[in-house]
């Protein structure tokens, strides 16, 4: 009984219904940060789509040719 | 995983579900996805071990890094650079696989210590390449703002301490600590990208590959334009002294060579050398404006004397016992890069947490590494690009390499109790850095690896042939017939320094193995390390 | 041309290290002292008792010994050395002044003092450490380490007269050899000169590796022919190029790339005149020790220094040699493994093309070259490319 009053007072209390938001949401997140890790997802992400995006990117990029540089030799 | 049939079999799940497999069992070679080095999942610790990488090395380290950004420069400099520089964005994203490359197999205490030396390196990092990103003209419309005016560019040789005097109002950044020397342990394919650009200009492909690749950062325009005025040296050999004429052309920049003598034993050499430092001192302030101040400058020695004599401790308790908590490849690293960089605060922060953690260890009589079959000292240049194969040895065939050479560099304290004999000693300090300190001056210098290997207890030595060090190869018959004379098991670990391509890992583990087998008789202690293709790994 | 006199008595004089007028000279009771590098200074070795003997290994072959201990990923002249010195060949020297001033010459160097390879129970290796710059500091530095690993030692060890009178007496030596290089050297400025390259180059090296008193007749006799040797009536070569980069002490390289129609007019490198023939200079009240410490540091090009100025001053200086010799090209050869001259090669085929005009040919070689094909074919590209850039300016071939 008391027990049913106290789920009844959670549900009726804001704090309290935000707070175990609050807790399922952290728990899901913690759960799924720790699948991220175990299983190296954060590497495999990294590996087979941000660097060959990011290589992509840098290969075509417009760089200046230092060899155009003047090379004074007054210096 | 197969179901247990007994109780027996039960009673050994839940062991090793709590406490993680015993190191013969646990087939850490499983652990890897087939040629890119990742894993099919992180390897499984023991309950409190995992849970203790998951919080306090893996979020930990995410987190710090972002607050770490943030601190020192904010994202939008942070994103700048990453698209900006190759070495950036290809390199440091993947830095927590670094991570688990050096602490593979690791539990307790000496997870713990190694990878505070690694969260150490990071922060540091970090630092360096927002304070480049700050002031870099390329990301600010070619603008030279307050942080630009602020910084002091130098090669990554040159000792960091040589600075000390305008620490409160400058910034000391090595040009190619960030952008090449971490990249080739972090993510060894960009290195080789750098190489391959000087060579494109006409540079052969036998000098060092440090150097190669540093040269080939200017010909890339991948040098960051974040100061005013850069320091060059002659540490530590002919390459570095010749690839800074091609860097002088790109950077264009006031310059000041401060070179260091070769002949270091000599005391005659030591007033040059010192007055050297002199000059490059004047150099700073007609650059700078800003007087030297010799208070900062003995304020910042003593603290890094605090931090070598904390490295005294840390060698005397490899040296002479078997409870030292930290692995090879963390002590290396972390040395140079401690004494190369000079003082900052998160050194100190972790060697008192280091310090807390080896008390430990040695009053609990605790063995981080107890399947030490043999204590080895690695002798000359490590391969940058496979810094952790050290990890793997002893995983693989409890080969514990207990100390390396980089790591006896810099064994001084600095004088501060007067400018003269402080001058001096810097002098001296400089004499000592990386590399030179054993491969020039006399061949006195490198065969100082028999007066080590009893100090540190080795029953073997792990002799690194870099193809492209002119110095080591010009020395590598000498050693072949000292090796002989003494009886001394020691096995020959060619590689190319910076670039992954001559001798890959797959290789060096190969010549490990064969020397393991052949010639010591001995079964591996984990059998899925021996044979592994990650050629295309970070 | 009419043969130089001397010529084939100079060709066999460079066969052997200890060649006959080094055997003279030993006979005479002087000491033979060794060396490798122009750091080491020439004149300091030549004082009343003994002579300097540059170290070449003549004639070599595969140096199999040295590269087990100095494998085969060094340069092949510091192997070639070691080679020499283990069959024997340096078995007449009473000393080696060494210099730590590149990685592979300076292992040589120390393989001879800590092996026992010279037969010599006397023989002894003393180490001088060089500036990488020219400021005073340097020179001071230069100065306090000439006097206490050379001329110290040659008079505790070998009771040499070190004075500055003797010090006085070998610079005149000294000076007098650098005239007569300087002399024949300057022919080649000619459009058609009385010498070649390869002639030069002998004549060059044995003042490098005889005795500096016994070689002193012969030069002056060949000075003496040359001021009236008549040249070819047409020249022979198709172009005129400097011959710059590391060490080169076979003048078969020369006869190679003059063999190919380029008459090498200039020597820069390492055994060569320029720098290395300039006459030292003792100003009124200086001690002959300073001069002698600040000709060595300022007259050397080696690309082991590292101030900016003297970094881009070398670039300049190779461009202005160009002009003074007339020149129409550059070839800038490096020993294979050489690291300095790998960078400084490097540049020099970016820079001198582009800043300079001038048409520049940048080669790898191995110690011994005389018959490397590939290098023959790059010279005769070279020279084809450098008469077509002359035939398009409107100048002649010739």
């Amino acid at each position: 009984m008391r027990h049913t009053s106290t789920r009844r007072a959670a549900r009726h209390c804001p704090l309290l219904r935000l707070l175990r938001v609050l807790l399922t949401v952290a728990a899901a997140l913690y759960a799924l940060l720790f699948v991220v890790f175990f299983f190296d997802l954060d590497g495999k992400l990294l590996y087979y789509v941000v660097e060959p995006l990011l290589c992509r990117h840098y290969d075509r990029m417009e760089r200046r040719n230092p060899l155009d540089m003047p090379y004074r030799t007054d210096r | 995983m197969k179901l247990p049939k007994t109780k027996a079999d039960v009673k050994k799940l839940l062991r090793d579900f709590w406490h993680g497999k015993p190191h013969g069992e646990r087939r850490l070679g499983d652990l890897y996805a087939d040629k890119t080095g990742l894993y099919k999942h992180r390897e499984w610790r023991g309950v409190r071990d995992t849970f203790y990488y998951f919080h306090m090395v893996w979020l930990y380290n995410y987190a710090h890094m972002v607050t770490d950004i943030m601190q020192d420069g904010g994202m939008v400099n942070f994103a700048k650079g990453l698209w900006r520089y190759r070495w950036m964005g290809q390199t440091y994203l993947p830095v927590l696989h670094w991570f688990d490359r050096g602490l593979e197999g690791l539990r307790g205490e000496a997870l713990r210590a190694s990878a505070w030396h690694y969260r150490a390196m990071v922060c540091v990092s970090i630092k360096q390449l927002m304070d480049m990103f700050n002031a870099d003209a390329k990301l600010h419309g070619g603008a030279h703002n307050d942080a630009w005016q602020h910084n002091i560019a130098h090669k990554e040789t040159v000792w960091g301490g040589v600075f000390y005097p305008w620490s409160d109002q400058y910034t000391n950044v090595p040009m190619e600590m960030v952008p090449f020397f971490i990249t080739c342990h972090v993510n060894n394919h960009t290195a080789p990208h750098y190489i391959d650009a000087v060579q494109s200009i006409g540079l052969p492909g036998d000098p060092c590959t440090m150097c190669q690749a540093e040269a080939g950062l200017f010909v890339q325009d991948d040098i960051p334009d974040y100061a005013p005025f850069v320091v060059t040296s002659n540490e530590a050999c002919d390459g570095s002294v010749a690839s800074t004429a091609i860097e002088d052309w790109f950077l264009d920049l006031p310059l000041f060579a401060m070179p260091q003598p070769m002949r270091f034993d000599d005391p005659l050499v030591q007033e040059h050398c010192a007055n050297e430092i002199r000059e490059l001192w004047k150099f700073v302030e007609e650059q700078t404006g800003v007087p030297f101040n010799e208070q900062l400058l003995c304020e910042k020695l003593e603290r890094q004397n605090a931090l070598q004599r904390f490295e005294w401790e840390k060698w005397d308790v490899a040296a002479k016992t078997p409870y030292y908590p930290i692995n090879s490849v963390a002590q290396a690293l972390y040395r140079v890069y401690q004494t190369q960089y000079g003082d900052h605060d998160i050194w100190h922060r972790t060697d008192r947490k280091i310090s807390r953690i080896m008390a430990k260890c040695v009053e609990r009589k605790i063995e981080s590494f107890p399947l030490t079959r043999h204590r080895a000292i690695a002798w000359s240049c490590a391969p940058l690009y496979y810094s952790n194969w050290t990890t793997w040895a002893y995983n693989c065939w409890g080969l514990n390499v207990v100390i390396n050479m980089d790591s006896l560099m810099f064994d001084m304290t600095i004088r501060t109790d007067n400018l003269d004999d402080c001058v001096l000693d810097m002098a001296r300090y400089h004499e000592w850095a990386p590399m030179r300190r054993m491969t020039v001056g006399g061949m006195q210098h490198i065969f100082e690896l028999w007066d080590y290997m009893e100090r540190f207890r080795c029953d073997m030595v792990i002799m690194y042939d870099q193809l492209h060090c002119k110095s080591m190869q010009g020395v590598s018959g000498l050693f072949e017939d000292e090796f002989r004379k003494r009886d001394i098991h020691a096995i020959w670990i060619p590689h190319a320094l910076a670039d992954k391509r001559t001798v890959s890992r797959s290789e060096i583990r190969r010549i490990v193995n064969d020397y393991m087998t052949t010639v010591m008789k001995e079964e591996p202690l984990d059998p899925s390390l021996l044979e592994y293709d990650d050629d295309m790994g970070w | 041309m009419r043969d130089l006199k001397h010529l084939i008595f100079f060709e066999d004089l460079l066969q052997e290290a200890n060649n006959d007028l080094v055997q003279q000279a030993m006979r005479e009771g002087a000491y033979a002292l060794g060396y490798t590098c122009y750091f080491m200074p020439e004149v300091l070795l030549n004082l009343p008792g003994c002579f300097s003997v540059r170290l070449r290994a003549p004639r070599s072959g595969s140096p199999d010994i040295a590269t087990y201990y100095m494998s085969s990923r060094t340069c092949h002249y510091g192997r070639a050395l070691l080679e020499r010195a283990l069959e024997g060949g340096f078995n007449f020297l009473d000393a080696q002044f060494a210099t730590e001033t590149c990685a592979v010459t300076c292992r040589f160097q120390e393989h001879l003092e800590r092996m026992d390879v010279i037969q010599n129970p006397e023989f002894f290796v003393e180490f001088t450490d060089v500036p990488f710059k020219k400021n005073e500091n340097s020179v001071a530095h230069y100065r306090t380490q000439l006097q206490a690993h050379v001329l110290d030692v040659l008079h505790d060890k070998l009771g040499v007269d070190v004075s500055d009178k003797a010090l006085m007496a070998a610079i005149a030596e000294h000076n007098e050899v650098c005239r007569l290089i300087s002399e024949i050297g300057a022919y080649r400025k000619l459009d058609n000169p009385p010498i070649t390259g390869y002639e030069f180059h002998v004549i060059q090296l044995v003042t490098l590796t005889c005795p500096k008193y016994l070689i002193l007749p012969y030069l002056r006799e060949t000075a003496q022919e040359l001021r009236t040797r008549d040249p070819e009536p047409v020249s022979p070569f198709r172009c005129r190029v400097v011959l710059s980069g590391s060490e080169s002490d076979d003048p078969e390289l020369t006869r190679l790339i003059e063999s190919c129609g380029a008459l090498v007019v200039a020597d820069r490198y390492c055994y060569g005149s320029l720098p290395g023939r300039e006459e030292i200079v003792v100003e009124p009240g200086q001690e002959p020790l300073d001069a002698i410490a600040r000709h060595y540091l300022m007259t050397s090009c080696c690309p082991r220094f590292m101030p900016r100025e003297e970094m881009r001053g070398r670039k300049k200086n190779l461009a202005d040699l160009v002009q003074e010799y007339h020149a129409d090209g550059l070839i800038v050869a490096s020993n294979k493994f050489c690291e300095y001259w790998s960078y400084e090669r490097t540049m020099d085929a970016l820079i001198l093309p582009r800043d300079y005009g001038v048409p520049t040919c940048s080669i790898e070689k191995e110690y011994t070259n005389a018959s490397t094909g590939q290098l023959r074919t790059r010279f005769q590209a070279f020279v084809e490319s450098v008469e077509i850039k002359k035939i398009a300016r409107g100048g002649s071939s010739t």
